[in-house]
Order: structure tokens, then C-alpha cells, then sequence
């Protein structure tokens, strides 16, 4: 590769950061606009919009509704992707590639329609649109990567580990819960994290899944749709901490699985 | 005693397991129960329901009148250009961002797989990571006060006096593509980054040794073993950017709607008119699917090892 490649390459890089960064830095640099209106030149600055926030009950309610929501579909999600990754990974039987695929299905279907098909699905087998409508929605889309990255580790894992629990006197659910769930320790954090992230983040399943009560992302489409305001700025900039303090921590975790155990 | 070992000498845990584990095919059986229950029960149920809603002449059913089979909701999608129109043009528009996002990221993603130290890779990765782990609404936003027409974007613009009045760039498909590239870029990359990332060096460094310009071992060399992140990196991107709703919404103007705010406004705005949506969205992930398998075979892969 020729240096001058490399260096429009690097400059590619850069631009691709800038471009990935920039309207983030906007959008919180904005929530301290001492003025209602939306745009630039800032010409002073407020921490107001930050202590509205913090005392308006609205969204901190809703806030509470969305992480009653981002749990519950993480602990049920980590419990079946875990089941569908222990039951595919090692066993071999006819019509396993269909079956994976199945598996896989709901991570690939674009969100819309997914969206709409849990609608008229939860209408079928009576739930009422609102916080099971949207667990059921966000496990049914959080189980593929459950299995996906647990199936991944558990493929790593060495077949004495169980021969030895076996030779020991563990029959096999005592093994999986001694032996097998210890190693999938940082491959299930990881993916916990990383369905909290995408159920609190999901708007269009919440959107259509949701009753009266909105998640956090379908109040702040809601108020989007009636105009700007720095108010939006500082619950995003909220959100976009914490967001990126709970990936670093998934990426911490997740790192671990590529030096073994 | 722990509790394992307590519970392994506990006679009706015995009992019970050894009735559940009795054989081989019995313990198979067990395992596969919910697995099984859980694919075919909440992956593929909403699906088939929603193909058959679709053939219905009314849904929920109203008091005193029995659902009837009918073709016409599948009929009215082709009868109409307030359908067809958003349908092609999403297809369309999908197709285009995911193009630019391959030709954005390719260097992206190959710079960092052979340029960067490998110890400082991950560094390099994360960075690119932090972005994308923000949801769907919020980038949405940002990209709307980058855009906005007291943008920064055009305040930076006019302060260089390179225009006097701000370029309309919101409600337009200019800006619904800045938006849903910034949100599926990340699809697109990792797949990159993982197959350039097994490119051994020495393929390239024999190619030069024999004498092939840069341009040749790009061709001959990178692009074909990278062939594989490029068709998943695709295939992801295609298929979750025709399904964003809010995005369109917010970014989009009315010249640029997308099929998925088609779907919505069978469900919201324009009453309830279910068995119209279900059919509409089965029509959408017929041709999704259809287009993203059609382009798969071209790339001469099956669908396995598509979300790796």
C-alpha cells in the first residue's frame, strides 16, 4: 500500500469519527442554550433544562416504566437465548439449519414489520397493548443475540469440563449450573447489557406495542413531533451517558470471551 | 453440605431426574421443549398470523360480522400509486444508502484492520462503537440539529459567506440518508473489520513480490476474501434500513416517504384498517427478504453465518 493511500485512509477514518461525533456534541452542547429556541449561535448558557428534568415527575415515571421494561426483557431473554444456545449448539439433528435460522429470524426482519406482526399478534393470544405487549416484543427481538453470543462461547468450552463434573457425581442440570453457567458468565453480561440497551433504545416495537403510557424513546418522539426544545437536549444527554457507560461496561465483559476463559 | 451436593442426595430430586433423564432421547426432548416452543410460538407465529390477517376482509372482528377470505387487500397494493410509489421508493432508497455506506466504511474498516497497531485496534474500534450503542431517536435528533436550517451545518456555511440564506437540507431524502446511515454504519463495519481483520499480510506483500500494482492486489486479492463481510455487512444494512419509522418521520418530508409510514397509518392515523397493513407489511418482507436472497445467491452464499 502506497503512503499516499494510507494517509487519505487515515483522513477517511478521522472524517468518519468526526461525522459520528459531531451531531452527538451538538445535541448536548444544546441542552445547555440558555433560550427555548433550537439552533445556533449559543449566546449563553443554563444548567436549567437539566434541573427541570430532574424534577419533572412525567419523565422520570416514564423513565422508571422503560427500565421496568429493559429488565424484565433481559432476565427473560438471557434465560431463553441461553436455553435455544445450549440446546443448538452442541446437538446435532436433522433440520438444525432451518431450525437456526427460525432461530435467528426475528434480529433480521426490519423493525417495522416485526413491529406491526407482535401488534397483531398480541391481539391473537389477548395482551393488551402495553408493558407485557412490549417485554414480549422486545424478548422475542433480544433472543437471537442472546443465542448468538452464548453459542459462540459455549463452543469454546472444552468437553473435559463437563467429563469431569460427570466423573464427579453431577447429572447434567447440576453440571450446567456448576460447571457450564460459570463459563458463560461473561458472555451472558455482555449480552445483558446489550438487551438492556436494546430494549431501553427500541422506539418503533414500544411505539406500536405500547398502551397510553409511553417508553422513554416514544416521549421524546412525542415531543419532537411538537417542536425542539433543550429540554429534549438534556434527557437524551442523559440517556447517552448512561447508554455509554452500560457499552463500555457490555465491551469490557464481551472482551474477556476472546482470551478464554 | 453445599446446596449442589444437597440437592444431588435430595431423594425426590432424584426421582425426578432420574425420570426426566431416563434415556437419551428423553433428555433430547427436554432440552428442546422450549427452544422449539419458543421459535415456532413467538418467531414464527406473528408472521404466519400476520400473512393471514392479510387475506381477511375485516380485522378485529366487529360484532355480528364473521371474517371473511379475500384477495382484495393484496389487489388494492398494485391498484394504487399512493402504495406503489413509497413501496419502490424504499426499496430504492435502501439500496442507495447501503451502497454509500459500503464505499464509507470500506476504508474505515480496512484502515483499521491493517493499519492500525493490533494493540491499539480495539482503542480504535471502541471509539467507532460508543456512537452506535445510543438509540435510534436520540441520533435522530442530533442529525436534526445538524441539519436543522439553524443547523450547524449551515451556520458554518454562512459564517465561511459561502451562502446567505440556509440550504433547506431537513425534510428531504438528503437528510432521511444522513440519518439512517448513521444509525446502520455500524452493520455495515463490523462485518468489514472481521473479514479484512483475517487477511493475512503475506497474500499482499507475495502479490507486490510479484510484481502487482495496488490497484491489482486490491482487486485480485482484498476484495474477494473480504467478499463475505461484504455480503452480511449488506444484507443487515438492506434489511434494517427499510425498517425505521421514526426516523423517516422526523427526517423525511413528504417527498421522501417510505412505505413503513405507509404501514403505520393503517394502524394509526387512518383507523384501523388491519388486514390492509398485515398485507402490506407481508408484502414488504416478501420483497426484502426476496431482494437480500436473491443478492446473497449472486454473492454465492447461502444465508448461514449471516449475523456473524
Amino acid at each position: 500500500m502506497t503512503r499516499n493511500t494510507r494517509i487519505l485512509m487515515s483522513v477517511i477514518y478521522w472524517a468518519f469519527i468526526v461525522y459520528l461525533f459531531v451531531p452527538l456534541a451538538l445535541m448536548v452542547t444544546m441542552g445547555f442554550k440558555d433560550s427555548k429556541f433550537i439552533g445556533f449561535p449559543i449566546r449563553s448558557w443554563t444548567l436549567d433544562w437539566y434541573t427541570a428534568v430532574i424534577q419533572d415527575t412525567e419523565v422520570l415515571s416514564v423513565f422508571g416504566y422503560s427500565m421496568t421494561i429493559a429488565i424484565s426483557t433481559t432476565i427473560l431473554s438471557l434465560i431463553i437465548g441461553t436455553w435455544i444456545a445450549v440446546f443448538l449448539g452442541p446437538n446435532k439433528f436433522r433440520g438444525k439449519a432451518i431450525i437456526f435460522a427460525l432461530a435467528c429470524l426475528p434480529a433480521v426482519i426490519p423493525g417495522i414489520i416485526s413491529a406491526i406482526a407482535l401488534r397483531i399478534f398480541a391481539r391473537l393470544i389477548d395482551i393488551e397493548p402495553g408493558m407485557f405487549a412490549i417485554i414480549l416484543g422486545h424478548t422475542v427481538h433480544n433472543v437471537p443475540f442472546v443465542a448468538l453470543v452464548v453459542m459462540a462461547r459455549l463452543s469454546t468450552q472444552p468437553k473435559s469440563h463437563i467429563e469431569a463434573a460427570r466423573d464427579l457425581g453431577a447429572d447434567s442440570i447440576v453440571a450446567f449450573f456448576r460447571v457450564t453457567l460459570p463459563y458463560l458468565k461473561p458472555a451472558l453480561i455482555g449480552a445483558g447489557i446489550f438487551c438492556m440497551l436494546l430494549s431501553f433504545d427500541d422506539f418503533v416495537r414500544a411505539f406500536f406495542l405500547g398502551g397510553y403510557q409511553p417508553t422513554l424513546p416514544v416521549l421524546i418522539f412525542a415531543k419532537l413531533r411538537s417542536g425542539m426544545s433543550p429540554e429534549i437536549n438534556a434527557i437524551s444527554t442523559i440517556v447517552l451517558i448512561m447508554t455509554a457507560i452500560l457499552g463500555l461496561w457490555a465491551e469490557r465483559s464481551m472482551r474477556r470471551l476472546n482470551k478464554g476463559s | 453440605m453445599t446446596f449442589w451436593g444437597a440437592l444431588l442426595h435430595n431423594g425426590t430430586y432424584q426421582a425426578v431426574a432420574s425420570a426426566l433423564f431416563k434415556t437419551q432421547r428423553r433428555q433430547f426432548l427436554i432440552l428442546a421443549s422450549l427452544p422449539l416452543f419458543w421459535i415456532f410460538f413467538a418467531n414464527l407465529g406473528p408472521i404466519v398470523e400476520m400473512f393471514w390477517i392479510g387475506f381477511l376482509d375485516s380485522y378485529p372482528p366487529k360484532v355480528g360480522h364473521e371474517p371473511q377470505f379475500t384477495l382484495a387487500n393484496w389487489a388494492a397494493f398494485f391498484q394504487d400509486q399512493v402504495f406503489i410509489v413509497p413501496f419502490f421508493r424504499t426499496l430504492a432508497f435502501s439500496f442507495i444508502f447501503t451502497a454509500i455506506t459500503l464505499l464509507i466504511t470500506y476504508p474505515v474498516a480496512y484502515f483499521l484492520a491493517k493499519h492500525v497497531k493490533r494493540k491499539n485496534q480495539l482503542l480504535f474500534l471502541l471509539l467507532l462503537l460508543i456512537p452506535f450503542w445510543v438509540g435510534e431517536i436520540v441520533r435522530t435528533y442530533a442529525i436534526m440539529i445538524l441539519l436543522g436550517n439553524n443547523g450547524a451545518v449551515n451556520l458554518a456555511l454562512k459564517s465561511l459567506g459561502l451562502i446567505e440564506r440556509p440550504i433547506p437540507f431537513m425534510y428531504t431524502g438528503f437528510s432521511l440518508g444522513v440519518g439512517i446511515i448513521y444509525l446502520t454504519a455500524l452493520y455495515m463495519l463490523l462485518p468489514l473489520y472481521s473479514a479484512l481483520e483475517k487477511l493475512p499480510d503475506n497474500y499482499l506483500e507475495a502479490a507486490a513480490d510479484l510484481g502487482a500494482g495496488a490497484w491489482t492486489r486490491f482487486r485480485r486479492i482484498t476484495l474477494p476474501l473480504s467478499k463475505e463481510g461484504i455480503a452480511s455487512g449488506c444484507t443487515l444494512v438492506f434489511l434494517i434500513s427499510t425498517g425505521y419509522y421514526a426516523t423517516p418521520v422526523l427526517l423525511g418530508g413528504p417527498r421522501s416517504t417510505v412505505f413503513a409510514e405507509t404501514i403505520a397509518g393503517f394502524f394509526h392515523v387512518a383507523g384501523d384498517q388491519w388486514p390492509m397493513g398485515a398485507a402490506f407489511s407481508s408484502i414488504m418482507l416478501i420483497a426484502t427478504l426476496g431482494v437480500t436472497g436473491l443478492f446473497l445467491k449472486l454473492m454465492g452464499r447461502d444465508g448461514k453465518g449471516m449475523m456473524r
